[in-house]
């Protein structure tokens, strides 16, 4: 079955993660944006992190200027899938942006209050709201 | 001769409010007991023994949800249970066994008598270090180790780390109604 495509500019660009966990990114002109997808663990997290600091942040000389990461598709994940948002905040700092992190669903968003990150993570509703702030 | 009429007694505001929680535990210990049926009784237990291989975490917390969903825990109550169970068996493989995947692990959670808390026990036979040993850290968002053990504290209503010989037991216990629920229920029961 296909996944639904969300709507792209035209000058987007798909990324291959090669990862079930990040099934879907593109890179939209100094932003990127991935999808995220599944339950996130110490069993799978380093796949997360490979995903995000190598393969989406992997070029130091082309860090985005948002990050933006949907998250509509993950009912839960852990302190080590905590630890790599932090790690990957961290490395787009470096190049002066942020990450957006979208579509939250209660107990992500529950455990990023409990974590502190909540005002450290830029949360908005959707990817379109991210890509328009 | 007219009989005398006794003079009204006044209670003060505090008795009423301690009768008041009273009831409402009643209440609750009552309509709980009196929801099980023997035979639809949910499973009193959950007993697995693992190795410390984090491809373990998701069916343990899975089943620790569905023994509290089962017992009658909320959602956000199980989300909880199951999220604390998480970052205990993690932390076991992290710290208790420096990262080995192949070590023992036993594992049990059942439901008190009373149906009204859930009780984890998880045993290792790693390094014994006790948690709540270690000095205190500052909490820096960024900084994010030992947000397991933060959610442990502030999710379950007793943590309790017990150095053995050989490795460590650690006990949790959930209420299934926290006192803030309490407050809210007495609340709801008192404007009906």
């Amino acid at each position: 079955m296909t996944q639904p495509s969300q709507p792209q500019p035209r000058d987007a660009q798909s990324i291959r993660t090669g990862s079930d966990l990040v099934p879907a990114a593109r890179r939209a002109g100094e932003n990127v944006v991935a999808a995220v997808r599944g339950e996130i663990d110490l069993h799978n997290s380093p796949e997360l992190r490979n995903v995000l600091l190598n393969t989406l942040l992997g070029d130091a000389n082309a860090l985005p200027n948002r990050l933006v990461l949907n998250l509509e598709q993950v009912p839960y994940m852990d302190s080590s899938a905590i630890a790599v948002l932090v790690e990957s905040l961290r490395k787009v700092q470096r190049g002066g942006g942020k990450i957006y992190l979208t579509n939250l669903q209660p107990r992500v968003k529950g455990l990023l209050e409990i974590a502190r990150l909540n005002a450290i993570f830029v949360i908005v509703a959707s990817e379109e709201e991210a890509l328009k702030k | 001769m007219a009989a005398q009429k006794p003079a009204a007694r006044h209670y003060p505001l505090s008795s009423i409010l301690c009768l008041c929680l009273i009831q409402t535990a009643m209440s609750h210990v009552q309509s709980d007991l009196s929801q099980r049926n023997p035979a639809t009784a949910p499973p009193p237990a959950v007993r697995l023994n693992i190795t410390s291989d984090p491809a373990n975490l998701a069916t343990v917390r899975r089943a620790v949800g569905d023994l509290a969903a089962a017992h009658g825990f909320d959602a956000t109550a199980c989300g909880e249970i199951a999220l604390c169970v998480n970052e205990a068996l993690a932390n076991v493989t992290r710290h208790a066994y420096g990262g080995a995947t192949d070590r023992p692990i036993e594992f049990a959670a059942d439901v008190d008598e009373r149906d009204a808390e859930l009780r984890v026990h998880i045993r290792d036979w790693g390094n014994g270090v006790n948690p709540d040993a270690l000095p205190p850290r500052k909490r820096d968002p960024m900084t994010p180790g030992g947000l397991g053990l933060v959610c442990l504290r502030k999710m379950m209503d007793d943590v309790r780390f017990t150095p053995q010989p050989d490795g460590m037991l650690l006990e949790m216990r959930r209420r299934k109604r926290r006192p803030s629920m309490w407050l809210f229920d007495l609340i709801r029961n008192w404007k009906r």
